[in-house]
C-alpha cells in the first residue's frame, strides 16, 4: 500500500500513518512502568505453587525482617479490606458465583493464585522478601478435565458450593420465536452431523506485561494502569474498595496491547490498592512474562458438541449446539458472558430455520478465563465453518456452493437471523467474488486435483471461512437483556479552543489501535480543520469523565458515533454565531469546508475557529447564547454492526511429517467505510496472525497437577513473522446503516474469520487420507496423528 | 555475585581453577536465561568473552580448530562451505540475535540434547578440546555427552575449541519444531557422507537423553551405498536406514512431542537427508573412495 502525507481532498478513507506510532514504536512514553513517584515502593507477589491446596499456615514475618522490606502481608492479613473482585455479568439468576479475592486466604484453586505480597524499597528486595515467606499447603484434589468435573461425584474446585457448575445457559429458537424446534429438524434429517471441537487454551500475549501503580498520599487515590478499561476499573474499585467513586482517579497511560487481556479488574491492581491504602505510600507492581503467563485470565478452552441436519441438496435445516466453557477457577469480570456472545454467531452468515444453544460453564483448578480477541465469536465461527465443510465433503459438493447456497443473498438484507439479530447489512456476493479471484480459487483446485492423483507426499488443501461477527458492544437494552451489568454506550467531547484548534475527549480507551489518528482524521473532516490541529485526550478518568472503553471492535462503531455526533453538535453551535457575524439568516447558511457561508455569496464566510474566537470574546454574541462552542455526546446503538467477509488459505501439508505450510492466504473483509485504510490493514494483518496461532501454534498445557507446562514463550508457540505467509488482503464496503460514516469495526475480524481457513485446509489436504479432523494446534505431531488415527 | 572478567586464556584457566563453582559464559544465551528463571545461583560468573583466543579459528594440519566462542553467525558466514552440516544446523538456530551471541563452544557447555549444533558435530567425527591449569585434554564428541545436559569436564576446566574435519562429502541438517524459528527442536538429525573412506556420520538430537550417533544406521548404509556409481537409492534402503536412525532413539514424551512421533519424524527426517546428500553426490564433485 502507497502512502502518502499529501493533504488529502478527504481525510477519511485516507492512509495516513499513525501520529501515536513515533512514541509507541520507540518506547519513548509514559508506560506504567515507567512512572516513579517520590517514596514508591515496589511490590512482589507471591503466587501459589499448588492448583489446589488449604493455606494450612502462612507466615509473612520473616519477610517483614529483611533489609528494604518496608511492609508484607499475607491474604489473612489483607482479610477485613479485601471484597471479591468482581464479575459483571450473571448469566442466569442461579449462576454459582464464588468469590475471588485478590490474595487468597484459605484455599489457592489454581496455581500461579497470589497468596502475599511484599512492599520494599526495590525490586530486588522485594523478591528476597518473597523467599523468606513460609507457607504450608494441604494438598487437595485437583479438577482440570471439564467433563469429568460435572460427573456425579467429582472433585469439586469449590467445596461449599457443591458443585463445579456455574450455569447453564440456553437459547432455543422455537421459544424465542426466531425460528423453529431442533429437535424436528434433528427427527426428520436426511442428513446429520455432529462433531466435537475442542478450543485450546489461549493465553494474551500483548507486548506490555501488565503494570499498576497506585499513589494512596493525594485527596484521591491515583491508579495508573496498563489496562483496557480505566473507567470499569475506577467504578470496580469504588464498588469493591469502599471508596467513593470521586475519591478514585484512574490513569491508563499508554497501553502496550490487550486483546482483551486487559480487559479485566485484576488482582494485582486491587493487592496494590489494598496495600497502598494500608501503608500510605505510592506502590508499584509490574508483572514478570512468566507471572503473567500464569496469572493473567487465558482465553478459549471450550468443548463444541454441534449437529447440523440438511437436506441432501445441501440446504441447512438446523443446528444444535451444546458447549461446555471453562470458567477456570474464578469469574473474572465478563467471563461467562463470553461463551454466551458466541450463541448469537453460531448460524453465522447463513439462514437456518432452527436453532438451539446450551452452553455450561464449568470451573476447574486453571486460571480463570475471560474476553480473548474475539470473545466467543471465533469459537462459534470456528465451529459452524468447520461443519459447514463436513456437510459438503459428506455430500460431495464444493464447500463454496453450499455456502452460497444458504447464506443471506444481498437482497434480503435486512434479516433477521434464528438467533434473534438484524444484520443490517451485507453483502457475501461481492466479498467472496473477490476472494476467490485474488486468491485463484478454480486454479488452486485444480493442483490439489493433480495432487491428489499422483499422490504427492504433500498435499494441498483450501479452507473457507465465510465469516461475520458482532461488533460495537453494544445496544444497551441488549445488555440489559443478557444481565451485564453495563449499558453499551460511549462518549465524545469535542472543544474547540480559542485559536481554533480542537480538543476531542473519547471515552474509549486505545491500547494500540491508532485511535488518535482515527479520531483527528473524522474530526478533520467534519470540522474542517487540519488534521495535525486536533489532539485526542483518553484514558484519564479526571479528563475522560465518562467512557465504556475498548473492547469488542467498539470503539470506532460505537465511540466513533458519538464523536461524529459531538462534532455535529459543534458545527451547529458555530451556525448562529456565524450568522449573527455574517448579519445573515440562520436558514440562509450552509456548512461545506469547515466555514459557514451565506448560500449564493461564497465569498463571504466564518469558519469554525473564527466562530471559537468570537465565543472566547463574547464581545458581540447572539443574545441568550452561552459562550462555548463545545459540546458532548454520547451514543447508545440500537443495533451492532455486522462485518463480514471471505478468507481463503491455500495450506501444504506434508503427509510424512505433519508439517503444515501456509501458501497463500487472501482475505477480502468488508468493515463497513473505512476511516483509515493503514489502520485497517494493520488490524487485519495482526487479526490473521492471531487466528493463525491458534489454527497452528498456540496452546496453554497444564500437566496432571494443574501446572501450567507452557509458562515460557519457549513452550507458548507465539508465532512470528517468519511463521506466516504473506498476506493478501483487500475489502468491499458495505456501509453500516447504524452508523453515520458506515463503519462497522475492524478490531477482531481477521481473528474470528482466520482459524477455521486454516484448519480446514489442513483438513481438506487430509481428505483423502480420511481425515476429517485435526485437533488445534495442527502442529505436525497433531497433523500426523491425525493420520495414523484415520489409517487406523 | 562476583563476576569475573579474564582477557587471556592463561588468566580464564586460572580463573576457573581458583573458582571451579564460577559459571563461565560465553554468549549468555542460556546462562542468562536460567539466571533469570532463578534456576541457578552461581557464586561467581566467569565472563570469557574478553578472551580473544577463544574467538579465532583456523586450519590445524588436516583438521579445522574453531574456538569455542566464535558465534554462529560467524560459523554461517566463514565456514559455511567447509562445514555445509554445521551451518546449516546453525542457521536453524534462535533468531539472528541469538546467532550473533550464542556459540558452539556455549552449546557444548549447556549439553542439552535439543543443542543444535550437536547432531552435525557427531556427524563428522569433532573432537572437543578442553583444558585446565593442569593442561589441555582432546575429548572425541561421541565420549563429550555424559548426561542429560551434563558433559565431561571436569570443574576445572574449560572448552577451548572443537576440531573437525572440512567436509569429504555431502551433509545435511534436518531439524522438526512446531514453528519455524525461535522453537526448540521436537527432534533433529545430521548426516555426513564420507565418500574418501566410504563411511557415513549421523547424529540423532532431542531423540534421547544425549546427542547421540546412530551406529547400526551408519554401518548399514556405508555398506549399502552404491558409492562408486551414480545409482539412485531404493526406496528399501532409505527406509531401512531411516528405520535403523528411530531405533538407535530413545526419545520421551513431553510438552513438545511424544516418543512415538519422534521416532516416527526421525526416520521421516534419515530418509529425506540421504536423498538429499545421494543425489548431491551423484551430481558429482566430491572425491570417491577406492
Ligand atoms: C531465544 C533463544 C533461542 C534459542 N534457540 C536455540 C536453538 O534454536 N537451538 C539451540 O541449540 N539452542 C538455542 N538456544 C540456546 C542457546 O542459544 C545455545 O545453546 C547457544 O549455543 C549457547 O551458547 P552461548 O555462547 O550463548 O552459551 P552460554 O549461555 O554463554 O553458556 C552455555 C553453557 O555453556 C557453558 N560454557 C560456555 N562457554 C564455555 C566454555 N568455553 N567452557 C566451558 N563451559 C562453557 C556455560 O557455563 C553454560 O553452562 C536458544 C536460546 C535462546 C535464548
Amino acid at each position: 500500500m502507497t502512502v502518502t502525507e499529501e493533504r488529502p481532498a478527504a481525510e477519511v478513507g485516507h492512509a495516513r500513518r499513525r501520529k501515536e506510532d513515533a512514541r509507541l514504536i520507540t518506547g519513548r512514553t509514559m508506560w506504567t512502568d515507567n512512572i516513579t513517584l517520590p517514596g514508591m515502593l515496589h511490590l512482589a507477589i507471591l503466587r501459589s505453587p499448588m492448583a489446589h491446596a488449604r493455606i494450612a499456615t502462612i507466615d509473612v514475618g520473616p519477610a517483614r525482617e529483611l533489609p528494604g522490606v518496608i511492609a508484607a502481608f499475607s491474604g489473612r492479613d489483607l482479610a477485613e479490606d479485601m471484597a471479591s473482585l468482581p464479575c459483571a455479568w450473571p448469566v442466569t439468576e442461579d449462576m454459582v458465583h464464588p468469590d475471588h479475592l485478590p490474595l487468597a486466604v484459605d484455599e489457592v484453586r489454581h496455581t500461579g493464585e497470589a497468596v502475599a505480597v511484599v512492599a520494599a524499597r526495590d525490586r530486588a528486595s522485594a523478591l528476597d522478601g518473597l523467599e523468606a515467606i513460609e507457607v504450608d499447603y494441604d494438598e487437595l484434589p485437583v479438577v482440570l478435565d471439564m467433563e469429568a468435573a460435572l460427573a456425579d461425584g467429582a472433585d469439586l474446585v469449590h467445596a461449599d458450593k457443591g458443585t463445579n457448575k456455574s450455569f447453564t445457559w440456553v437459547f432455543d429458537s422455537a421459544e424465542a420465536g426466531s425460528g423453529g424446534n431442533v429437535a424436528d429438524a434433528l427427527d426428520g434429517a436426511e442428513v446429520k452431523l455432529s462433531r466435537r471441537y475442542v478450543q485450546q487454551r489461549l493465553i494474551p500475549a500483548y507486548m506490555e506485561p501488565r503494570s499498576v501503580v497506585v499513589d494512596p498520599t493525594g485527596d484521591v487515590f491515583t491508579v495508573w494502569s496498563a489496562t483496557q478499561i480505566p473507567h470499569i476499573l475506577r467504578l470496580m474499585i469504588a464498588m469493591t474498595t469502599g471508596t467513593p467513586e470521586h475519591k478514585v482517579r484512574v490513569v491508563a497511560p499508554d497501553v502496550g496491547g490487550g486483546f482483551g487481556g486487559k480487559l479485566q479488574v485484576t488482582p494485582e491492581e486491587l493487592i496494590a490498592f489494598h496495600v497502598a491504602r494500608r501503608i500510605g505510600k505510592p506502590v508499584k507492581h509490574t508483572e514478570t512474562r512468566s507471572e503473567s503467563m500464569q496469572a493473567t485470565h487465558h482465553g478459549r478452552d471450550q468443548i463444541q458438541f454441534i449437529d447440523l441436519t440438511a437436506r441432501r441438496d445441501g440446504t441447512v435445516t438446523g443446528l444444535n449446539v451444546r458447549l461446555l466453557a471453562n470458567m477456570g477457577a474464578y469469574l473474572g469480570l465478563v467471563t461467562p458472558g463470553v461463551p454466551i456472545l458466541g450463541a448469537f454467531m453460531y448460524n453465522a452468515i447463513y439462514k437456518i430455520p432452527a436453532y438451539r444453544f446450551e452452553c455450561t460453564g464449568v470451573f476447574t483448578n486453571t486460571a480463570w478465563t475471560d474476553a480473548y480477541r474475539g470473545a466467543g465469536r471465533p469459537e462459534a465461527t470456528y465451529a459452524i465453518e468447520r461443519i459447514v465443510d463436513e456437510l459438503a465433503a459428506e455430500l460431495g459438493l464444493d464447500p463454496m456452493e453450499v455456502r452460497r447456497k444458504n447464506w443471506i443473498n444481498h437482497d434480503e438484507f435486512p434479516f433477521t437471523t434464528v438467533a434473534g439479530l438484524t444484520y443490517d447489512s451485507g453483502n457475501y456476493e461481492a466479498a467472496t467474488d473477490k476472494a476467490t479471484q485474488l486468491f485463484g480459487y478454480d486454479e488452486l483446485r485444480r493442483e490439489q486435483a493433480a495432487r491428489r492423483e499422483s499422490g504427492d507426499l504433500v498435499q494441498l488443501g483450501i479452507g473457507i471461512s465465510t465469516y461475520t461477527e458482532m461488533c460495537g458492544l453494544a445496544p444497551s437494552r441488549v445488555l440489559g437483556a443478557l444481565r451485564y451489568g453495563a449499558g453499551g454506550w460511549e462518549s465524545a467531547t469535542v472543544r474547540v479552543l480559542p485559536t481554533g484548534k480542537v480538543e476531542v475527549v473519547t471515552g474509549t480507551s486505545p491500547h494500540g489501535q491508532g485511535h488518535e489518528t482515527a479520531w483527528s482524521q473524522i474530526v478533520a473532516d467534519q470540522l474542517g480543520v487540519p488534521f495535525e490541529d486536533v489532539e485526542v485526550l483518553h484514558g484519564d478518568t479526571r479528563t475522560s469523565v465518562r467512557g465504556l472503553d475498548t473492547y469488542g471492535s467498539r470503539s470506532l462503531a460505537v465511540g466513533g458515533t458519538a464523536l461524529v455526533k459531538a462534532c455535529q453538535k459543534v458545527i451547529k453551535n458555530a451556525k448562529r454565531i456565524a450568522a449573527h457575524m455574517l448579519e445573515a439568516s440562520e436558514d440562509d447558511l450552509e456548512f461545506a469546508d469547515g466555514t459557514w457561508r451565506v448560500r449564493g455569496t461564497p465569498d463571504a464566510g466564518k469558519t469554525i475557529a473564527e466562530c471559537a474566537l468570537a465565543v472566547f470574546t463574547s464581545h458581540d454574541l447572539p443574545d441568550g447564547i452561552e459562550p462555548n462552542l463545545d459540546a458532548d455526546a454520547t451514543h447508545d446503538p440500537e443495533n451492532f454492526s455486522f462485518p463480514h467477509g471471505t478468507h481463503l488459505c491455500a495450506a501444504e501439508v506434508d503427509t510424512e511429517t505433519g508439517w503444515v505450510n501456509i501458501r497463500k492466504y487472501a482475505a477480502v473483509d468488508d468493515v463497513g467505510r473505512v476511516i483509515n485504510p493503514l489502520i485497517v490493514e494493520g488490524q487485519v494483518h495482526g487479526g490473521i496472525a492471531q487466528g493463525v496461532a491458534q489454527a497452528l501454534f498456540e496452546e496453554a498445557v497444564y500437566d496432571e497437577s494443574g501446572n501450567l507446562m507452557t509458562g515460557t514463550f519457549v513452550d507458548y508457540t507465539v508465532p512470528s513473522a517468519a511463521d506466516l505467509p504473506a498476506f493478501d488482503t483487500d475489502r468491499t464496503e458495505t456501509p453500516a446503516t447504524g452508523h453515520p460514516l458506515g463503519a462497522k469495526g475492524v478490531g477482531e475480524a481477521g481473528t474470528i474469520a482466520s482459524t477455521p481457513a486454516v484448519v480446514n485446509a489442513v483438513v481438506d489436504a487430509l481428505r483423502p487420507l480420511g481425515v476429517n479432523d485435526v485437533r488445534m494446534p495442527c502442529t505436525p505431531e497433531r497433523v500426523w496423528q491425525a493420520i495414523q488415527e484415520a489409517r487406523r | 555475585m562476583d563476576f569475573l572478567r579474564p582477557a587471556t586464556l592463561t588468566d580464564a584457566l586460572a580463573a576457573k581453577a581458583e573458582h571451579p563453582d564460577a559459571v563461565p559464559v560465553a554468549g549468555g544465551t542460556d546462562v542468562l536465561v536460567e539466571l533469570n528463571f532463578d534456576r541457578r545461583r552461581p557464586p561467581a560468573l566467569l565472563d570469557l568473552t574478553g578472551v580473544a583466543e577463544l574467538a579465532e579459528w583456523a586450519p590445524d594440519g588436516d583438521v579445522l580448530r574453531i574456538g569455542a566462542g566464535v558465534p554462529y553467525s560467524r560459523i554461517i558466514g566463514e565456514l559455511g562451505s567447509r562445514l555445509p552440516g554445521l551451518a546449516l544446523a546453525s542457521r536453524t538456530v534462535g533468531s539472528p540475535q541469538i546467532r550473533n551471541r550464542g556459540t558452539v563452544g556455549g552449546n557444548l557447555g549447556s549439553a542439552s540434547p535439543a543443542g543444535d549444533a550437536h547432531p552435525p558435530l557427531l556427524a563428522s567425527d569433532a573432537v572437543v578440546e578442553v583444558a585446565s591449569i593442569r593442561g589441555a585434554r582432546q575429548i572425541p564428541i561421541t565420549e563429550f555427552f555424559t548426561g542429560v545436559k551434563r558433559n565431561a569436564l571436569a570443574p576445572d576446566e574449560l572448552i577451548t575449541a572443537f576440531r573437525v574435519a572440512p567436509a569429504d562429502g555431502p551433509q545435511q541438517f534436518a531439524k522438526v519444531g512446531t514453528r519455524n524459528a525461535m522453537v526448540i527442536a521436537v527432534c533433529s538429525f545430521a548426516i555426513a557422507l564420507h565418500p574418501s573412506r566410504c563411511a557415513v556420520g549421523t547424529g540423532v538430537g532431542s531423540a534421547a537423553p544425549t546427542p547421540r550417533r546412530a551406529p547400526a544406521a551408519e554401518e548399514f548404509l556405508a555398506g549399502e551405498l552404491p558409492w562408486g556409481s551414480r545409482r539412485r537409492l531404493s526406496d528399501a534402503v532409505t527406509r531401512r536406514f531411516g528405520e535403523l536412525v528411530a531405533s538407535a532413539a530413545a526419545p520421551i514424551d513431553d510438552v513438545r512431542g511424544t516418543a512415538d512421533y519422534r521416532r516416527h519424524a526421525l526416520s521421516v527426517m534419515a530418509r529425506r537427508t540421504l536423498t538429499w546428500v545421494w543425489q548431491e553426490h551423484c551430481e558429482g564433485g566430491w572425491p570417491a573412495c577406492a
